[in-house]
């Protein structure tokens, strides 16, 4: 990891400051947290231009929408992270996008994306394969459509072709490998 | 304990995580969380391990993104703390009342007026055309008086000149038996071959509208018939040309039947006169 963060404070404190709006809490969310929400960002629209609208996007609504996060329902990143990506598939979902990419095998769109990813991101590029590596190939695959491609559990299901409560086991045992790999 | 485990174990949480569940499981799920210490650790698990996962994958975004991104939140930031009170000042258009349109009275009181000045122009037209009308009848008159003057001074100069004229012979004819007061003058010009009575100086009876008096002139001892006339009180007539006659040697009135008669009647001669 290489980020050098400016200003880095508890999560309390950060959610304290942003109650209050004050300037710094605006520059310490964004240099916590922009990394890894472009990181997903980019991961789910595979274009760095729109990725960076994106992530502007996200920040002025976790901003300007700031009063309706609670702490008791969840962490902070938690809730950010589900805004980008709200953000992020609205906009891969819509229509120009679409025209744009025209259907993609799900396989083929997490390979280009690895070598997009690869591409132009290098010192990221072993962190990456590392953890994708850990997670079995169905893991993998049920994370991505979830994760990244915003399928409801039922739409994965389908597109899979497993019953419901396996899309719900594999997601289970699939961020459950991701514990273990962080623990 | 074997709910809530079976509970964590079903899958629900990780959902709840990624945001895929709807609306009325989320709130099961978060109802659990604050009943269900277990649960709630469960979830800070699933979500510690969710923001590491996106850590260990994060990806710098462009240096320029951080102060395109933190000015766009320090706008608003920096609108929010120096107008905290500020309210949408809508930018009130200057509104400026167009006069209210007055009833266009002008072309009604034009249209009167003219109206009235076409009457009182007709009314004066009438007026200057009966008054002409009788300034003409008045010209006609006094044209027609002017013309009855020069034309009394015309007969008169007439007369005159026949008086002057030394080629007019004065034949004063006398009363005779039937009429004894009667005197009448006869003026007689050889060279005009003129014949004509003096009314005016005429001294003869009114005669009655059967009769009239006939001029003779004997010519050659034979009555030749030089026309009829009137005797009347209101006669303004003063000579009167009668036919004309060559070589009279006398004149004579008689009073005849309305129209003259061919041979003189004798026994009605009033005046008489030789030449």
């Amino acid at each position: 990891m290489s980020k050098k963060r400016q200003i880095s404070l508890s999560e309390e404190e950060l959610v304290q400051l942003l109650r209050r709006r004050e300037k710094v809490a605006a520059e310490a969310l964004y240099d916590m947290y922009s990394a890894s929400l472009y990181g997903v960002i980019l991961r789910i629209v595979n274009e760095e231009t729109l990725a960076e609208d994106i992530l502007q996007e996200t920040f002025v609504k976790i901003w300007q929408s700031f009063s309706s996060y609670s702490a008791d329902k969840g962490r902070l990143f938690t809730w950010m992270v589900n805004i980008a990506r709200n953000l992020s598939i609205d906009k891969i979902r819509s229509k120009d996008f679409r025209n744009q990419n025209k259907n993609q095998d799900i396989e083929n769109n997490v390979n280009l994306i690895d070598e997009n990813r690869s591409a132009v991101y290098k010192p990221e590029l072993l962190g990456i394969k590392e953890l994708v590596n850990t997670l079995r190939p169905e893991q993998k695959s049920i994370l991505e459509l979830v994760y990244f491609k915003g399928y409801t559990h039922v739409e994965a299901a389908d597109e899979l072709g497993i019953p419901l409560g396996t899309v719900k086991t594999r997601l289970r045992m699939a961020i459950l490998e991701l514990r273990k790999h962080f623990n | 304990m074997e709910d809530v485990k079976a509970y964590i174990e079903s899958g629900i949480l990780e959902l709840y995580v990624l945001g895929e569940i709807s609306a009325q499981e989320k709130a099961g799920v978060e109802d659990m969380a604050l009943k269900h210490p277990a649960v709630r650790a469960e979830l800070n698990e699933i979500e510690r391990s969710m923001e590491l996962y996106a850590a260990e994958q994060s990806i710098e975004p462009s240096e320029a993104l951080r102060n395109r991104v933190l000015n766009s939140l320090l706008t608003n930031l920096s609108d929010d703390h120096t107008f905290p009170a500020r309210k949408a000042t809508e930018e009130q258009a200057k509104v400026i009342a167009l006069p209210a349109a007055k009833p266009n009275s002008f072309y009604k009181y034009a249209f009167a007026a003219c109206l009235a000045l076409l009457l009182v122009s007709v009314a004066a037209l009438i007026n200057i055309y009966s008054k002409l009308q009788t300034s003409n009848e008045q010209l006609l008159a006094m044209s027609a008086q002017n013309q009855r003057f020069s034309k009394t001074v015309s007969y008169q100069q007439d007369q005159l000149d026949m008086f002057r004229d030394t080629a007019y012979h004065m034949i004063r004819m006398k009363g005779q038996a039937k009429s004894p007061a009667s005197s009448m003058m006869v003026a007689w010009s050889p060279a005009a071959k003129k014949v004509m009575i003096d009314m005016a100086g005429a001294k003869l009876p009114v005669n009655d509208s059967a009769h009239q008096y006939q001029l003779w002139a004997i010519v050659a001892g034979k009555p030749v018939d030089l026309g009829v006339f009137d005797m009347k009180p209101d006669s303004t007539e003063a000579m009167k040309t009668m036919k004309s006659v060559d070589i009279p040697q006398a004149f004579a009135v008689t009073l005849e039947p309305h129209g003259g008669s061919v041979n003189p009647t004798l026994s009605n001669m009033m005046v008489l006169g030789q030449f």
